[in-house]
Parts: structure tokens; sequence; C-alpha cells
């Protein structure tokens, strides 16, 4: 594997706004997508002959498309007030890590043909030619953006990077130029069923696994259904939960609140898959026909409410854009909201009294909470103000004796991005994924030296992924991280309420 | 990008894993664990023949769970763990010993 | 009537077309171009009356701003409250009789024209000082900055310098409101500032000033959290349904 070498960023005791080091992570691109990924997909295979007019032509149907594209390249007024926020920014003191410098990457090319300023007097606001290395350098630093949003918080109009990066990217797709991470995945999705592309008989056999362990450690019969005609819930989970650790824990955890609760559930292998990488290339299309197979699913099975588990970017796409995209949800039960949240389910359950949560059996852990990105800033939980925030944590106290949360200008709305988000959790990314993890790490390194955090809970399974393999190189142990129906899992117990 | 041994030329990709599955020999599987630093042992060929194994069942790489049990059973409950994997393969059971079986890269929120 | 009465006064017909056309069309426009998704930044007010109040506290206080950047904030607000006050202040040149508000605003307006430029200046330091906002600045973001001090600077001018007939001056405006014209005072000063005024005028709708309008219409912030409970279904979505159901 061809590893660029590079220098892990050293911790800071405080954060320090970096010295800009322009073209830093110049070299940095995600490998492109084949052309049998691509036409898969409906893009072409590769780079189209007349792709400056056929660009241009996109974006002036994105344009007329989203309104947030027009307005958010019209009223950036150059502030500087995003020019910190970035962690990619922070990471590697690339200037075009700065939020405004890559939203300029089109805005600058919008000007020079949709504007009028850009069109007669281009160099006084700096527009510029859609030339080749323009090209080039949209494909390097629209794939060095999270499409967090951490930005828009703090800009004054609300713009929204992520917006853009998202144009950009279908922009680059429709002209073939396509990255191979997210067309690979989306592309397995429609063929297998999850972004692993792991086929129903092998996960019939890796749930069956899980449930001999399950009866192994506790001696409870918790099962975990799958395709079960007329279950109350259907549960839709990112496939990495079925793979992965520590995200199968999440998993487990997940069985034994239903199990606990007496609520019949299960999972389908039609839609196994909560994540919709739909989002991260920005084309609605893809986005819906993903969520499709989850209306497809519950109505097949007859289900009366779906649950979706711990991952970020999906719930930002269930709670915000499901009912847009696959809804209404009629034929549901209108008793719960749609979707719920599997936090929501089990804060639910807490709150009445229907589990029992024994905090002694985390004692060993002292735990934090990162919110991952797209469930703080593009989602909430529980119909009350700042759900997404307590929630979460709600359950983490009932489970766990030691809870710290981490700085404040790194959680809740101003949360860092676990540096994986949006698309780039390849390794042929690896170095941006380090240094873009730098700000989280820092506030992460505060609290252990302070209280001795040794386990940082998150709902995402792109956060637990990057985190076990960033976690080393800041010189952490990988296990300290899992997910929030981990430590309900270790806590909760099974069998007869006392 | 391809690669050659004993005079054949075998297909692989960016990262260089197998493009045809069906190019998989042990001396490729030798030639790509030196490719990334590792000496194979009779343990790691435990680890390997299982996800080839596995994938000729599945049409995929098996979970990490999965796997952990399968090597507890054959190496002894003390070798059935995600550390002793990430002994044996430091980039990843998932990733670097798939690479070495012949197996495609398992991609996703991993 | 002098050429230069002629001349102002043609010019400011013309400005004023380009603000108040240039502006409707790009309202019109922005109103026009769908929100195919739910994207308010969260946590956002699930209500509309909610979203209103956020919108007036960015607007007003620069909520989000604040956030960001105390230094940034500083100035920008002090500059746009400033800026606010002065232009209040120049309603008296507008209305016959002076309005209330307007009198009543004229003392502070006239240190907000001080203010004003403070801010300005601040911000224009920032912008050739700190590293990061140097780097992102473009000639125009420069010039617009230029633009408003040199109109504070004239403005100022004609107060504590060079007096102009301010009765003459107010005389010109209403006579251009009422298409009955009046002899423009021939004051270098006074030109100046009504040609930089001018030339802001024309400018606004092609340039940055669009934030003014821009943020009223930006999805982030004027959307309510209610995607669970309401249907948002944009035009271009709802065929892309219809033709694949």
């Amino acid at each position: 594997m061809a590893v660029v070498e590079f220098e892990t960023p050293r911790l800071k005791e405080y954060p320090v706004i970096p010295i800009l080091q322009a073209g830093a992570m110049a070299h940095s691109q995600p490998f492109a997508a084949a052309a049998p990924i691509q036409k898969a997909l409906g893009f072409p295979g590769e780079l189209v002959e007349d792709w400056q007019e056929q660009a241009i032509a996109k974006m002036g149907e994105l344009l007329g498309k989203y309104r947030s594209l027009k307005v958010y390249l019209d009223t950036c007024v150059h502030c500087g007030a995003c020019s910190d926020k970035c962690h990619y920014f922070l990471g590697t003191g690339d200037p075009k890590n700065m939020p405004v410098a890559r939203q300029d990457l089109m805005r600058k090319v919008y000007r020079r043909y949709f504007t009028f300023t850009g069109k007669y007097f281009p160099k006084l606001v700096g527009a510029e030619d859609l030339t080749r290395e323009v090209l080039a350098e949209w494909y390097t630093y629209f794939n060095q953006c999270s499409e967090c949003r951490r930005c828009s918080v703090f800009c004054p109009y609300g713009i929204d990077t992520a917006e853009i990066t998202m144009a950009a990217r279908e922009i680059m797709d429709s002209i073939g130029m396509g990255q191979k991470y997210s067309n690979e995945i989306i592309g397995k999705v429609h063929k297998i069923g999850n972004n692993l592309g792991l086929p129903g008989p092998a996960l019939e056999d890796t749930l069956a696994g899980l449930e001999e362990d399950i009866k192994d450690a506790t001696g409870a019969d918790v099962k975990l259904p799958l395709d079960v005609q007329g279950a109350e819930v259907m549960l839709v989970t990112p496939s990495a939960d079925f793979f992965s650790e520590p995200h199968v824990e999440s998993l487990i955890g997940y069985a034994k609140v239903f199990h606990q609760a007496g609520i019949s559930w299960t999972l389908s292998s039609h839609a196994s898959e909560a994540g919709n990488f739909g989002l991260f290339i920005g084309n609605y299309e893809q986005m819906r026909s993903i969520s499709m197979r989850v209306r497809e699913a519950a109505l097949e099975l007859g289900v009366r409410r779906i649950a979706v588990g711990e991952c970020g970017h999906a719930w930002r796409v269930a709670y915000s854009f499901w009912n847009t995209l696959i809804g209404p949800f009629d034929f549901l039960d209108q008793n719960y909201p749609v979707p719920q949240h599997i936090c929501e389910v089990t804060y639910d359950l807490i709150r009445r009294g229907a589990l029992t949560l024994d905090k002694a059996a985390n004692d060993h852990r002292i735990v934090t909470f990162h919110d991952s990105c797209n469930v703080a800033r593009g989602s909430s939980m529980g119909n009350m103000p700042r759900g997404q925030f307590i929630i979460p944590r709600e359950i983490i106290r009932a489970c766990v004796n030691n809870f710290h949360d981490m700085a404040p200008e790194s959680i809740y709305e101003s949360t860092f991005c676990c540096g994986g988000g949006g698309g780039l959790l390849t390794d042929d990314l690896i170095e941006l994924r380090v240094k873009g993890a730098l700000p989280r790490m820092e506030a992460l390194k505060q609290v252990v030296d302070e209280h001795g955090v040794n386990f940082m809970a998150t709902i995402c399974a792109i956060c637990k992924a990057q985190f076990g393999k960033v976690l080393p190189y800041y010189k952490f142990d990988m296990d300290m991280v899992g997910g929030v129906h981990q430590l309900v899992s270790s806590a909760i117990r099974l069998g007869a309420k006392q | 990008m391809a690669f050659e041994l004993n005079g054949n030329t075998y297909e692989t990709d960016e990262e260089g894993y197998l493009v045809n599955l069906g190019d998989w020999s042990e001396d490729v599987a030798g030639f790509l664990a030196q490719q990334e630093k590792i000496d194979l042992t009779q343990n790691h060929w435990e680890v390997v023949n299982f996800l080839r194994e596995y994938y000729n069942d599945y049409q995929i790489a098996p979970a990490v769970r999965v796997l952990t049990k399968a090597i507890g059973k054959k190496l002894g409950a003390d070798k059935g763990n995600s550390k002793y994997l990430y002994e044996l393969f430091p980039y990843g059971p998932a990733k670097q010993a798939c690479k070495i079986a012949g197996l495609p890269k398992p991609t996703g929120c991993i | 009537m002098t050429v230069l009465t002629i001349c102002y006064a043609l010019v400011f017909y013309a400005a004023t077309v380009l603000l108040v056309g240039g502006l409707a069309w790009k309202i019109a426009d922005y109103a026009r171009t769908p929100v195919p998704l739910k994207i308010p930044s969260t946590p956002a007010p699930p209500s509309t009356g909610g979203v209103a109040l956020r919108m007036a506290r960015e607007v007003v206080l620069f909520e989000s701003l604040f956030k960001s950047s105390k230094w940034i904030w500083g100035l920008g607000w002090l500059f746009h409250v400033a800026l606010a006050l002065v232009l209040l202040r120049h309603l008296r040149y507008f209305t016959e009789p002076v309005w209330t508000v307007v009198a009543l605003a004229q003392p502070f307006g006239l240190y907000a024209g001080f203010a004003m430029i403070a801010g300005l200046a601040g911000l224009w330091a920032r912008r050739l000082l700190v590293e990061r906002i140097r780097y992102i600045s473009t000639p125009s973001d420069h010039l617009m900055l230029v633009l408003l001090i040199a109109i504070g600077v004239t403005g100022l001018g004609m107060k504590y310098v060079s007096h102009t007939d301010v009765v003459a001056v107010k005389a010109f405006m209403l006579g251009l409101m009422y298409f009955d014209w009046q002899p423009l005072p021939a004051d270098p000063t006074l030109l100046v500032h009504l040609a930089l005024v001018a030339a802001l005028m024309a400018i606004f709708p092609v340039s940055k000033l669009l934030h003014a309008p821009g943020i009223f219409f930006s999805p982030t912030r004027n959307q309510a959290d209610d995607s669970r409970e309401r249907r948002h279904l944009a035009p271009w979505a709802e065929k892309l349904e219809k033709a694949k159901p």
C-alpha cells in the first residue's frame, strides 16, 4: 500500500489557531472511482470530453434546484468568522481548508459564469474560469470537507459549506470524477443491500453467532431477529454494527433493550443499512433510492415503528429527510415519532422504569461523550429542545457512575467532527483523518488528564471506526471508543425485573 | 496496477488487493504478505484459510466477531480476541488479512 | 438648471433603479428557487414564531457571529448599528416635516458617523493584519471598505470641515423625489459624497452586499425543526416522486 509518510500533530495544552501553510494538503486526494463503479450509479465512467461545459451546465441546474447553494454563493462577505472553525484547517494549517476558502473554490467559478461582476470584472472579485487546475483543486479540497457543518454554526448568514461541498461532488460525479470510497459503497447498497456488501445469509450467520455469544455471556436468550413479519419495531442500523468492533457491542445493547422491554423487533435483510452515502455525494436521487429500501422493508414486514441505530449521518437523513424522501409514514403507529432514534427508545424505557440498570457494571469506565456532527447540527431527538444532546447523556448517566463532558467549545452544536465523516473514512485519506482529529484529540486529552477518562462514547458508526483508527496515532488506546448502547449493554440486568 | 511473480502478472487495485479472486495462490499470499512486511506463520495461515473458506460460503469476509471466535476455537481461547489478531495483522485483521487472503477489501463505516 | 444638477439627478435615478430593481430581481430569484430538503442547523426552533425570533437575533444582534469571534462581532456590530443610525439621521433630507424618530436620533447620528468609521477601520485593519483574513480577501473586499470609509469621511467632512448648504441639498433630494428638480450646490465634498453613495447603491445587487437580503433566505437559519411532523416537498422533488413511484 502506498503509504504517505506524515507526522501526527502534537497535542497542545490549549488549542492554537495554526499559522497558514499554503499547499500543506494539496497532495491529499482520495482514489478516483473506476468506470464500473461510476457507471453503476449512472455517472460517466471517466472525465467527459466537454467536461467544462457540462460542469457549468450542472452548476446552473443545481443553482436552480437548491436555494441554499444560490444564496450561500452570493452572501459571503469574507468576514472570516468561519476561518478557524474547521477541524481540517486546525489540524493541517492548509488555508484552503478554511471553510470560506473551500467555498471560494466554487464561488470564484460561480462568479465567473453566473454573476455580472465576475463576468466583467473577474480580477476585482476573484472570479476564475473553470480550468483543469481549478477542477483538480475541487477534487482535492472538496474531498477534505466532512460536511460536518461546524462552520455554519458560526457564520452570521448560516452559510453551510456542506451544501457547497455536496454540490461540488455532484458536479464532479456528473462529469465522471467520482470518489471511489463513497461511490463503490453506494453501488454495494443497490446491489447487496448495505454498505459493507453483507449478503443475507452472512447476516443471518453473524446474528446467530451473536445470539450464542450473548447466551454464553449472560445466560439469557436474547434474540437478534431478522425479517420477522409483523414485528412491532424494525431496527435499521449501520451495517458496521454487524461487522466491526466496537460497533457490534452496541448492536448487542439494542437487542438487550428490546428483549428486556418485551418489544418485538426485527432487523431487515432488505434494509440492512442505515447509512446513506447519497448524502455525502449530494445526490438527491441516490439518497432517495437508498432510503426507499427502508420504506419498502417496513411495508413488506408490516412493522408498526421504525427505529434507527447508532449512526450519525443516517440519523440526519432519517430525522430530517425521510419524511420528504420516502414519506408519508401514515402506515406506521402515530403514537411514536417516525422514525425514532434507538436512544429515544431506550430513554423512554428508562424513564418508564422498564429497564434495570446497574451502574456499577461500568465502574471500570470513566466516560465522556463525543457529539457526532450530523446528530448535533442536523437533527434532534425526543421532541424537546436540545434533545439530541440531553438524551444520549441521560442514557449514559443512567448506566455509569463516572461521566465528564469535554470542553464546552468542543461539544453540543460546537462539536468537532471525528475527522472521518462525509465520505472520507478511507485509508487513502489517512493523513487527513489523523490531522483532522486533532481538535477532538486535544479536548479528549484534557479530560483524560483531568478526570482519567478512559472511554469516549458516541452514537455514530463512522466516529467509532475513525477513532478506533486514529486514537493510537495520538497514543491513546483504540478500545477507548465505543457506543452508548455498549454502556447500556454492560449495565442492563436481564431476566425478571426486580 | 499489477505485480509480477514467477513469470505471471497479477492485476491489483490501487491498494494492492487482487482484482481477480481466482489469481490467488499460496505463493501470491506469500508475496502480498511480504509487501505488508508480515512473515506468514502457521497462525497467520489459520486466519487466511478461515477467511477464504468463509468468503467461499458467504461472498464476504467474516465479521470481526465471527473471525475471533473461529480463531479462538482453532488456536485456543486466549487467541480468540481482536488484540491477538492485531498482533498478527497490525494494520487491522479485516483489511490486512483480507488482502493476503486475496479477498476484496471490506469497506463501509469500518 | 446646471449640467451638474442634471447629471446628479440622472445618476441618482439610475442608482435607485439599479438598487431597487436589482434587489427586487435578486429577492424574487431567491424566493423562486426551491428548497428541497430541511436543513436547519440544529438546535433549531420547532415553530415559525421561534424561527422569527432566531432570525431577529441574527439580524439585530449578530448572534452567530458573537459565538464565533468577539472581535469581528464587536467591529461588525459597531459598524452596522452606526450605519443604521446614520441612515436614520439622513432621512431628514428626504422627509418634510422631519419624522419625530429622526429628530430624536439626530444627536446620536453624529457620533454614529465616527463610530461607523471606527468600526470600518477596525474591520479593514483585521483584513490587512490577520493572516487568515488577508488570505481570503479579494480586491473588492478592500474596495468595499474604502468606499464606505470614504462615504463616512466626506460626510463628516461636510459637518466639521467645510460646511455644505444642507438646506439646498434637502431641496435637491425632495425635488428628485417629487420630480421637481432643484439646483444642487457645487460643493466638491458633497459631490464626492453623493457620487460614492450612488456607486454604493448601484453595486448593491451585484456584490457581497447581498448578504442583507440573503440572510432572510438562508435555509439553515429560516427553517423550523419540524421535519418529522410536517412533510416538506419541493416541486421538482414531487415530480420525481410521480415519475418513479
